[in-house]
């Protein structure tokens, strides 16, 4: 290259042969494009991990559309496996054969087969051994062969529920546009950025370049839409390959979604399954299929999680902001935005807990430049700075707790109940509190025993009323439940017994910690002392329980407790009698017992009271004294433990034939 | 060879520091002899106080020695009476004196800490009591049959004689020391006793069972005290007192540099928590030899609480402690104060823990430390600059300065309280 080259020239050589000091170029990227780079901000950081995210987005989506509409939900999930070959027939690619092996991550050298043939074989050789000695064998898991890197698995996931559905020509740039959503504005939501199906139509770009196909139809509406699209990420914009109306014959509303990506059921099952089975607890009222379905028939899972409740809290309304929660960016927005003329009415309407009383006085505060008349446009970014300001310090009542829609202690107790079947369950619904300017509550459930529970502390955390299930050690309900709950004060054994803790909160702004959104952390006091609080209350409601249960208890086992010493107490007096009644008749000594002592003597020695003789005696007195404390328990308790409920039959035959006998204090009615 | 070795530690241990403060050994050993002498007339002309001479508000229970005959026949007449209880179908129960804190009493005419006269029922018949009373009827049986041969054993042996009644040792350790205040008498009169624990080396020759022992030709790790003190007798002493160590690297350094011929002493120790036999040991010498006792412990609160279990007895033994507390030890250091005084670095105190502060605090609001203003004045400081330290520390210094120059220091100066 020429030194005399003019600089413009250089620049342009340097810029294409990619060397460290480049030279810096302004890119602009679309919010897709970020979202596709940055996907572990989404919740798909990898394959397992993405199959997960997709379902939850599917389900929370089909969630909030039916319940916006009133609809008891009914959400139906599939997922199906599709191995290499039909995947490669589905985008019309021919499967090829290996021909050079050795290109390959998973080619087996020579020396590996060979190690890998000798160490089977020693398998073989201990298990045979084994065998021959009549020794329990365990099933030794067939050698696998190693997965190559380039073996995906792929899965089509389609989710179907009975929600709103989408008029027709918003679907494409409700799927295919990042960032542009119904859910924006300040109310409690389930989805946690408004990308919902958006990622996961990403996802299925990057890891299949199958598009997304949505059916989708609205009440009374006579077609049902189908829409076929995937995004351009570059430009943020969908491109649709198919929109189409089609028969509703059934006269379906809905929407039913259906996307093709990369994902690892194996790793991510129980996760999978976790998920939905957290979600049918906190919403009992919700109807869910779950299946999995793949060419093994034994791999296939079908769960039915079934409705057992007609009771849907109410949809979250939408709310004005706190004038505490507010930043700059926020309140210039709000100016813009705003139909309102002066700052009178601003502050009256566009906040909560802002009276027209209140709005004066502060304007009064903000100094002589601010009048309530005053209009909003003319406010200066000095101004704006001086209102802000103000909002930090001055005292403005707390939010109250009416925008939020928690799930109700109700259909918490009855999901807790439906899952898992505990032996006790308590539950506990907080009053609204507030962080930072946003309203929350926190409800609690604790229950004892179950199946499928383990021994020891059970956490399920909610969040808006979806289930987290990922980095649950510094989760604010984890380190409360492990660290601030004296289990035992509850007669409840932290170790032993099998505890389900329910933690739910919703606010209008859940406080996140880390990227993934998926716990809070344990540094607000606010929201842990009402977590701490409300699985104490839980507690207490359960310790009476367990305290009567273990009276009862020690009822019936009480009389096998004391009999269980009887032989070593016994047994212990008879041999000291033994040993004295021998020497006392052998060494003839000066008789040192007393007439009643020396006839006990000679009767043991003489075999007359043996220790069987004791033992009896003891047991008699036991036997008197448990049949005491049972009486005496039972006077104190009532006969049976649990409060009797009257039940009314009503008589097969309709003719009621009645008499009422009148008292001063009651009736006595008598059937016939 | 010897010479020379003797020769090069003198000049070695010249330049540490207050060595120039020591006057020559016979100065002290004056000394020393005159507080022998003194302490020695004034603990005899004292005649000790028994509970009875005082007229306390309440009645106490203390434990004495006891025949081996005589314990027998009290837990003969006990099991007879439980079993005519047994056989008129009444069950039976065992009234255990409680030795729980609030039936705790310290006496300050006593120097010690006695048992008050309050008990507890222990029906068969209850499930909370059913347990606990089938062990002390095995427990009650144990001690007969060693009574009725004359031997004796160790707490353990007697664990293991029903470990799937006992479950742990602690169970049937708790229940002995039941028995032995059910029975009124002495847990040695019970026949049975602790592992060997405590060392004694020193100018000091003794019977163990016959045998004349000469505690300074014990070598270095000295006599094991005997656990049963009814088989030592004839104690004979030079010493000018005794010297009561907390830990064994003390003691050690101690008996190895023959501390004991310079200053003519009598050096124990109970590794730690003292054991009974230890106790009655020390006792027993203070008894006879009439010599004052001086203690080495560490600077902290637990070097306080030993101190005090030797003085006044523990709470768990309390029914017999006329026999176990030794009255009138004199706190010799590691004091608080000594940190400063004698220099010793930053870096060998140690700052105290939560738990420390609070166990020092409670110290301060027991009966027996407050009798003592110097105590008080000590442990005040302590828990005010919340720093502790080990006998250790003064190894600092050297490992020999402890023996050559600390103590002798601090016997010269009489600095005891």
């Amino acid at each position: 290259m020429d030194s005399s080259e003019s600089p413009t020239e250089t620049k342009k050589t340097k810029s294409k042969t990619p060397r460290k000091n480049k030279e810096t170029v302004l890119k602009q990227k679309s919010p897709a494009e970020f979202f596709a780079e940055n996907k572990n901000i989404a919740g798909f950081d990898n394959p397992g991990k993405s199959l997960y995210t997709t379902v939850r987005e599917l389900v929370e989506n089909s969630l909030d559309s039916a319940e916006s509409i009133s609809e008891l939900p009914v959400v139906e999930i599939t997922i199906e496996e599709i191995n290499k070959s039909k995947f490669n027939s589905m985008i019309g690619l021919i499967d090829c054969e290996r021909v050079d092996a050795e290109l390959y991550d998973d080619y087996e050298t020579e020396k590996a087969r060979e190690k890998r043939l000798a160490k089977e074989a020693r398998a073989q050789e201990i298990q045979a051994k084994n065998a021959a000695l009549g020794k329990k064998v365990k099933e030794t898991p067939a050698s696998k062969g190693i997965r190559g890197r380039g073996e995906a698995s792929f899965y089509r996931v389609i989710c179907k529920d009975n929600g709103k559905g989408m008029p027709h020509d918003d679907i494409p740039n409700m799927f295919g546009r990042v960032l542009s959503g119904t859910k924006y504005g300040l109310k409690q939501t389930r989805g946690k950025f408004g990308l919902g199906a958006k990622m996961a139509l990403i996802w299925s770009k990057m890891s299949t370049g199958l598009p997304i196909e949505i059916s989708s139809s609205m009440r009374n509406q006579s077609y049902i839409s189908f829409c076929r699209l995937d995004i351009d990420i570059h430009k943020n914009i969908p491109h649709v390959h198919v929109n189409e109306k089609r028969e509703n014959k059934e006269r379906w509303h809905g929407a039913e979604i259906q996307v093709v990506i990369e994902g690892n059921w194996t790793t991510y099952r129980s996760k999978i399954l976790h998920y939905m089975r957290q979600m049918a607890v906190i919403t009992p009222y919700a109807q869910f299929l779950f299946k999995f379905v793949s060419d093994a028939p034994e791999k296939n899972v079908t769960i039915r999680f079934s409705r057992r409740t007609d009771v849907m809290p109410p949809v979250p309304l939408e709310t004005k902001h706190h004038p505490s929660s507010v930043d700059l960016l926020l309140i210039k927005r709000l100016i813009a935005e705003t139909s309102k003329q002066n700052l009178l009415q601003f502050l009256q309407h566009e906040f909560v807990n802002i009276s027209k009383s209140h709005a004066e006085r502060l304007i009064g505060e903000m100094g002589p430049d601010f009048s309530p008349k005053m209009a909003l446009k003319s406010l200066t970014p000095q101004q704006l700075v001086r209102i802000h300001q103000l909002f930090r310090q001055a005292k403005f009542d707390d939010p109250n707790g009416h925008c939020l829609s928690p799930a109700g202690e109700y259909n918490l107790r009855l999901g807790i109940i439906k899952e898992l079947h505990p032996d006790m369950v308590a539950t506990y619904s907080g009053s609204a509190q507030v962080f930072e300017g946003h309203p929350f509550i926190v409800e609690a459930g604790v229950s004892i025993g179950g199946k499928n529970v383990k021994q020891g502390l059970n956490i399920f955390r909610f969040a808006n009323r979806i289930p987290l299930l990922f980095e649950q050690g510094a989760d604010v309900v984890t380190r409360t439940a492990l660290k601030r709950i004296n289990w035992s004060s509850y007669k409840i054994n932290q170790l032993q017994d099998k505890i389900g803790i329910f933690v739910s909160i919703v606010s209008t702004k859940i406080p996140f910690k880390g990227t993934g959104k998926e716990y809070i952390g344990d540094d607000i006091t606010e929201i842990a002392s009402a977590v701490k609080y409300s699985i104490q209350q839980c507690c207490i409601q359960l310790k009476s329980k367990i305290v009567k249960k273990m009276q009862a208890r020690e009822q019936q086992e009480r009389k096998r407790n004391l009999s269980k010493y009887i032989p070593d107490a016994t047994g212990a007096v008879y041999n000291v009698l033994k040993d004295m009644a021998e020497t006392q008749l052998h060494a003839s000594k000066k008789f040192r017992y007393g007439d009643d002592d020396g006839e006990l003597l000679r009767k043991v020695y003489e075999n007359l009271i043996t220790k069987e003789t004791l033992s009896e005696k003891l047991a008699k007195h036991v036997e008197q004294v448990d049949y005491e404390m049972a009486l005496e328990y039972a006077t104190q308790s009532g006969v049976s433990e649990e409060p009797r409920e009257a039940i009314y039959i009503q008589p097969l035959e309709t003719e009621n034939k009645i008499i009422d006998l009148h008292s001063p204090f009651f009736v006595f009615r008598m059937f016939y | 060879m010897a010479e020379s070795s003797k020769k090069r530690r003198r000049t070695n241990t010249d330049d540490l520091p207050f060595k120039n403060k020591l006057k020559p050994d016979s100065t002290i050993l004056q000394i020393l002899k005159d507080f022998s002498t003194s302490s020695s007339s004034s603990s005899s002309s004292s005649k000790a106080l028994t509970l009875q001479d005082l007229s306390l508000p309440f009645s106490c229970r203390e434990v004495s020695d006891l025949s081996l005959s005589s314990v027998q026949s009290i837990i003969e007449s006990l099991v007879l009476r439980i079993a005519h209880s047994i056989l008129s179908g009444n069950g039976f129960a065992f009234d255990v004196p409680s030795r729980s804190a609030t039936n705790q009493f310290y006496v300050p005419e006593l120097d010690r800490i006695v048992l008050k006269d309050k008990s507890s029922l222990r029906p068969f018949a209850n499930i909370s009591t059913v347990r606990k009373s089938a062990i002390t009827a095995r427990i009650l049986q144990l001690v007969h049959q060693l009574c009725i041969k004359g031997i004796h054993v160790t707490k353990r042996d007697l664990f293991y004689t029903d470990v799937k009644l006992f479950q742990d040792q602690i169970q049937s350790d708790t229940v002995l020391d039941d028995v032995s205040c059910m029975l009124g008498c002495t847990r040695s009169s019970l026949n049975v006793v602790a592992a060997e624990k405590g060392v004694v080396v020193g100018r000091l020759i003794f019977s163990d069972n016959g045998d004349m022992i000469d505690c300074t030709k014990m070598g270095m790790g000295g006599k094991a005290i005997p656990p049963n003190i009814d088989r030592v007798g004839d104690m004979q002493s030079d010493a000018l007192f005794i010297l009561l160590v907390e830990k064994d690297a003390a003691y050690m350094r101690l008996a190895e540099d023959r501390f004991y011929n310079r200053f003519p002493c009598i050096i124990v120790t109970a590794k730690g928590q003292p054991d009974v036999a230890t106790r009655l040991f020390l006792k027993k010498m203070k008894m006879e030899l009439k010599l004052p006792v001086l203690a080495l412990v560490d600077s902290d609160p637990y070097g306080l609480k030993i101190l005090s279990v030797y003085g006044c007895g523990s709470k768990n033994m309390s029914y017999d402690s006329a026999n176990l507390t030794t009255p009138d030890i004199k706190w010799l250091g590691v004091r608080p104060s000594d940190l400063d005084k004698y220099k010793i670095p930053e870096q060998c105190r140690l700052p105290m823990t939560e738990q420390d502060i609070k166990t020092g605090k409670d110290l301060l609001e027991e009966d027996f430390v407050k009798k003592n203003p110097g105590w008080v004045e000590e442990l005040t400081l302590m828990v005010k600059t919340k720093q502790k330290a080990e006998i250790q520390a003064l190894s600092t210094f050297g490992f020999q300065y402890l023996s050559e120059v600390y103590l002798p220091l601090k016997l010269q100066q009489k600095d005891w309280l």
